[in-house]
Formats: C-alpha cells, sequence, structure tokens
C-alpha cells in the first residue's frame, strides 16, 4: 500500500513525488439510503495484482483506466512532454481545433474559481469532497500550463502570475488518468453563471492524450472506435450477424404473439434511416424490437441499414478524439445518403444524439449535412398522433425516469418523453432532480463500458452514487421486494450502467426494482399486443 | 497481458482472464478455464451452452445475443446464471474462449 500526501491537495501536487494523492474509503463517502447504507455488505474494491502495479501508474486515486506506463525513460518522458504542448497549442488555434475552439477558450479564459461548479458535480460531491474531483482541478493543471509553456516570458516571470508548475512525468500520468474521472455530464457547466464549461476541458485533455500522445482508453479506442471501423460495430459484430439478429428477432415477435413483424433492411428511398446503438442488439434485443413494433403499426416508412458502420450509432470519438469522431460520422451520413433518405433517426442513445445530432453539424458540409431527429420527437409524435391503440393501465407498476445527460442537458430535448409517461404509465414519478438538471448515471463518456482492471469500482462507488440514492429516493416507502418497479433509461450507455449498479448492489433482488428503456413500456401498452411485453424475468 | 497455467495449459489471457487467441481453444482449455469461473465440473448442460457458443463464434465472430442462446440452448437465463455463476457474457464466454464482450454490451 502506498503512502498519501496529507491534505490539502495543491494544484502543484500533481507533479510531486510518486505518492499515491488520495485513497478511497468507501467509508467516508457520502452514505446511501438503507438498506444500502453499510459498505461493508458490497463486494470490497478490488486491489491490482503485483504485476499491475508494476506496469500501470495508479499514483493518483490507486484506480487504472488508461494504464499510464509505470517506468518511462527520460528521454520518452522529454519526448511526450513535447508532444503534449504541441498539443496544447493546437487546442488553441482555428486551424487545428475545428470542433470546440470559442467554448474552449473562453472556459480557459473567464474562471473566477468561485466554486458554484464544485457543489454541482456528483463526483466531487458523492467522493466527500476529493480535491483531485473538483471540477476547476484539472482546468486549473491546464490553465498553468498553458501560463508558464505557451504564453511569452511564462517560464521566467510565470509564478508571479499563478504558473508554478512542472510539466514531467508524474504530471502526465495523474492528468491522463484524471481526465477520466469527469463523465462530462456538463452539470458544472450549466451551474456556471458564465457557462465555463470543466466538462469540455477535460475532453479537449482526452484529445490530446489519444490524438499527440496516442494514449487511449483501450475500451473506447482499440475496442471501440477502430474495431467500429474496422468490423462494423464497436461490439464486434460484423454485418452477417447483424443480419442473422434481425432475422432472429423477426421469429422470435412472431412466434411469441402469433402477429407477422417485419424489420425492413437496406430499403431504399425510405423516409428515415434508423440508428441504434448495436450494443441494443446484444444485449437488449426487446428495444430495436419494440422500435419495430412502434413504426410499423404508426405506418412510418423507415429502414434499417447493414452496412459497415451503419447499424451501429455509437461514436465513441465524442469522448476522445476529433478524428475518429470524424470518420464514423462522415459513414454514417454517407450511408444515409446512398439509401435516399430524407433524415437519421437515431435510436436510445446518448452520446449518438450529441455526436450525430449536434457535434457533426461542425464536420459536415452543405453536400451531406443530412437531417437528423431525435427517436424521443419522432416517438411521442406517434403516442399522440392516435394511431397506436394504447391502454395504460397495463403499465400499472411503478415508473421513474433516467435523463440521459447528452439528450435532456445537452440538447434540451426533456418533455417529450415525460409527456409519454405521463400518458401511458400512471404510476409515473420523477426523480430528484430531474430534467436538465438531473444527474448522470455515472457511466457517462463512456465509463459503462469501461471493464477492465479496478476501473468498475471506481464508477459503483463514486460515480454512480449519486444516481443510485437517486432511484432508490424515487421509490422511497417501497424498497422491499414485493412490488416490481421500473426505471425508464433511454439510453444505451445509461442502461449499462444501471444495470451494473443493480447488480454491484443487489437492487432487484432486494428491491425488485428493474430498468429498461421507453419503447419497451410503449409496446408493453400497446392492446393489440395480447401477451405483455415486458418480460420481468428477461429484465 | 497475463498467462494462465493450469498443469500443461499455458494460454495468453487479458486481465480479465479472457483468451487473447480464441483460436488456441480446446476442451481441455475450456475445463481449466472453467475452474476460474467457479465451475468445478462441466456437465453435459454446460457443454450445450458452450458448444453453441463456439460454433456461433466461429460463424459470426460475435457472441450470440443472450436471448438467442437461451432460445437455442432451451435454458432460462436463470438456468444459466446456475450453470455459469458470473453470467453469460463474463462466465460462459470465457469458458467458451470468446473474446470478452466489447461496445455497449
Amino acid at each position: 500500500m502506498e503512502k498519501t500526501i496529507k491534505k490539502p491537495i495543491k494544484i502543484t501536487d500533481i507533479s510531486k513525488s510518486k505518492e499515491q494523492l488520495v485513497k478511497i474509503n468507501p467509508q467516508e463517502l457520502v452514505p446511501l439510503p438503507p438498506p444500502y447504507d453499510k459498505p461493508d455488505n458490497f463486494p470490497k474494491i478490488k486491489q491490482l495484482t503485483e504485476e499491475q502495479e508494476q506496469q500501470m501508474d495508479s499514483s493518483l486515486d490507486g484506480f487504472v483506466l488508461v494504464g499510464f506506463p509505470k517506468s518511462v525513460s527520460e528521454e520518452q518522458e522529454k519526448k511526450w512532454v513535447e508532444k503534449f504542448l504541441s498539443g496544447v497549442k493546437k487546442l488553441l488555434n482555428k486551424e487545428d481545433n475545428w470542433t470546440f475552439l470559442k467554448p474552449l477558450l473562453i472556459s480557459l479564459e473567464y474562471c473566477t474559481k468561485c466554486q458554484t461548479c464544485s457543489k454541482a458535480c456528483n463526483i466531487f460531491q458523492m467522493s466527500g469532497e476529493k480535491e483531485i474531483y473538483r471540477p476547476t482541478y484539472r482546468a486549473e493543471v491546464l490553465r498553468r500550463i498553458i501560463k508558464k509553456y505557451i504564453k511569452p516570458g511564462g517560464r521566467l516571470f510565470g509564478k508571479f502570475y499563478g504558473a508554478d508548475i512542472d510539466l514531467n512525468r508524474n504530471l502526465l500520468a495523474r492528468l491522463a488518468e484524471l481526465s477520466y474521472r469527469c463523465t462530462l455530464c456538463r452539470r458544472c457547466a450549466q451551474a456556471c453563471s458564465i457557462g465555463i464549461d470543466n466538462a469540455l476541458i477535460t475532453r479537449e485533455i482526452r484529445k490530446i492524450f489519444s490524438q499527440e500522445l496516442d494514449i487511449t482508453v483501450p475500451d473506447l479506442h482499440k475496442l471501440g472506435t477502430v474495431q467500429q471501423l474496422e468490423t462494423g460495430s464497436s461490439t464486434g459484430m460484423p454485418p452477417l450477424a447483424f443480419k442473422d439478429n434481425i432475422e432472429f428477432l423477426e421469429e422470435d415477435f412472431e412466434e411469441y404473439t402469433k402477429m407477422k413483424f417485419n424489420l425492413p433492411v437496406n430499403v431504399p428511398n425510405a423516409d428515415i434511416l434508423l440508428i441504434h446503438n448495436a450494443g441494443e442488439y446484444l444485449a437488449w434485443p426487446e428495444n430495436p424490437e419494440a422500435f419495430g413494433i412502434i413504426l410499423e403499426a404508426a405506418g412510418i416508412s423507415y429502414t434499417l441499414s447493414s452496412d459497415l458502420v451503419a447499424y451501429d450509432s455509437v461514436n465513441y470519438g465524442l469522448f476522445y478524439d476529433d478524428i475518429q469522431l470524424a470518420k464514423i460520422a462522415l459513414k454514417h451520413a454517407e450511408i444515409a445518403k446512398k439509401l435516399g433518405v430524407k433524415k437519421i433517426v437515431l435510436g436510445e442513445c446518448g452520446h449518438a444524439h450529441k455526436a450525430l445530432g449536434v457535434v457533426a453539424d461542425r464536420i459536415f458540409t452543405s453536400e451531406n449535412n443530412i437531417p437528423r431527429e431525435s427517436c424521443l420527437t419522432l416517438l411521442k409524435d406517434i403516442v399522440f398522433s392516435g394511431k397506436l391503440a394504447l391502454d395504460p393501465s397495463r403499465n400499472d407498476f411503478p415508473v421513474t425516469l433516467h435523463d440521459p445527460c447528452n439528450i435532456v442537458r445537452s440538447m434540451g430535448i426533456v418533455e417529450p418523453q415525460r409527456k409519454i409517461l405521463r400518458k401511458i404509465c400512471p404510476k409515473f414519478r420523477e426523480m430528484t432532480p430531474h430534467g436538465i438538471e438531473n444527474y448522470c448515471c455515472g457511466g457517462g463518456s463512456g465509463f459503462a463500458i469501461c471493464k477492465s482492471l479496478n476501473f468498475p469500482d471506481w464508477r459503483m462507488h463514486i460515480s454512480g452514487r449519486m444516481k443510485l440514492k437517486q432511484i432508490l429516493e424515487a421509490f422511497q416507502g417501497d424498497l422491499g421486494p414485493e412490488n416490481k418497479k421500473y426505471v425508464c433509461a433511454p439510453c444505451s450507455n445509461c442502461k449499462g450502467q444501471i444495470r451494473d449498479l443493480f447488480k454491484f448492489y443487489k437492487v432487484t433482488e432486494k428491491s425488485s426494482i428493474y430498468y429498461g428503456g421507453l419503447v419497451e413500456l410503449i409496446v408493453n401498452a400497446m392492446s393489440d399486443i395480447k401477451k405483455p411485453f415486458i418480460e420481468w424475468e428477461m429484465l | 497481458m497475463a498467462i494462465f497455467k493450469h498443469g500443461d495449459i499455458e494460454i495468453e489471457v487479458d486481465e480479465d482472464g479472457f483468451m487473447q487467441e480464441p483460436d488456441l481453444w480446446n476442451e481441455e482449455v475450456a475445463k481449466a478455464l472453467a475452474k476460474t469461473e467457479s465451475v468445478e465440473e462441466l456437465t453435459p448442460d454446460h457443454w450445450k451452452v458452450v458448444n453453441y457458443l463456439r460454433e456461433y463464434y466461429l460463424e459470426f465472430h460475435v457472441a450470440p445475443m443472450i436471448r438467442m442462446l437461451c432460445k437455442k440452448t432451451g435454458f432460462s437465463l436463470k438456468e444459466i446464471y446456475e450453470l455459469f455463476p458470473s453470467g453469460p457474457a463474463k462466465g460462459a464466454c470465457k469458458v467458451s474462449g470468446l473474446a470478452k464482450p466489447t461496445g455497449c454490451v
């Protein structure tokens, strides 16, 4: 066990000695409501093996996601410092930073350190206010690097105006990990009276590490965007398996309901190209199935695509790399154009909404700038069009709604999903707070798919803590196993995180709380389908 | 990357114990990997799951959806958890020599 430096931790500590800056003790975290209030009842934090400790740097907080190499030669250190600085320079000019230059410059320039953001950050709060997780901490590290190494005279006079920081191996190792201790939920940016976006600064730090130093998280890069561009999907599912899955879903539904059912693939000139997160087909196939049932019943002209990348809306480039982001977004637009559809509709995947729905505007030209729409607005229009026969009494169980940050806070799509739930779920209740003030599931910015080493324990103990607390509070007074309850989470990533939380804390077992998407609830209320669509034992 | 050793068997695995080269899988490897998943003995029911996963993987280069696994083997999800306590994706896939599931699954 490594010693920890005594509080308070300063910004400059990030460059110092190899001692671990912070140690996480589950007993010191903000407690969960009973019967989940005894940390000893849950799995202990996984310790790294000796071999892993020797290879990877864990001197930030004892957790490892990036796996920055432990021993770095002086020559390598010098090279990385140079590359990092070259990356910082690129962030600050418009030729190289064609995605986020303006909001980044404003965020770097005007922060008054009032700390309103710290109060808004669930990670900082639930960790028991660990200094390194403060939203301004990593931002301030970058600011000081800029002041000292980029601004004229910084190296000589820097310490007189807050530029006292050493850009060395220790800083790089800790900053690389620290850029992955924020879920990019942007609750801090919303709380800031002048809109300083510390999540964006975090994302841009990840970008420097990826684009300049080739330091990435394997789950997001090698097994994520690289695999998606090569095999067609971040799940590794090739087009052949996709088509086989579609056939299986059609048969499965027909067998279950004795109704005919078709999922259209590669239909030219349909109105809509619908793209799901491919994880849905493998982990939650009832979700794409439910989409198919609703769109068919409403008579919507749409198609899925079996082209490489076009059956997976995932774009993890959003979280760490502009080049990967652009490659995938362009592929999505290319297939839509090839099929001749009028627009792309994104299924229940939060980050795909933001990547293709918003950020792609910075990538597309007038030629490929195809309209994109959220499934939530389309579903609201369908549910209120009268085209579906809906019987809300079939959803006669308590339901609460999780707001995916990318869809709700970042895009402002707040009401459509609520209007639907108010109409079809008589026992719907909100979490506190909700809407644009929601808390992240704790799996944001791709964390939900990061399953390696001991990082999942950080997600379970710290980043997911507030969401679990909110879910339990939404069902307060009914936390026993008697009644089934449903958390509606219209986002694949959020579902993955909520599934992991429920398993870790035994929530389904103890409190009969299940989770799923929005379309499943709509189909469950459709009176034309005789058997209930939601099969609790499969959730 | 780590090396997993059991008797005469020596294979490369990732940090969660999944095989790095699924082509090197055989029944002896399956028996050895099963021990890491608290499965002391592979019964015919275990083999039914493992063989289906293997066949599917060789054809499609990815693990099947859980619903498909249940339907094709005739086991409920609960029964699969009884066979492989850490579940279909982690336990059964690992014993079958499949790569670790990736993406939002």
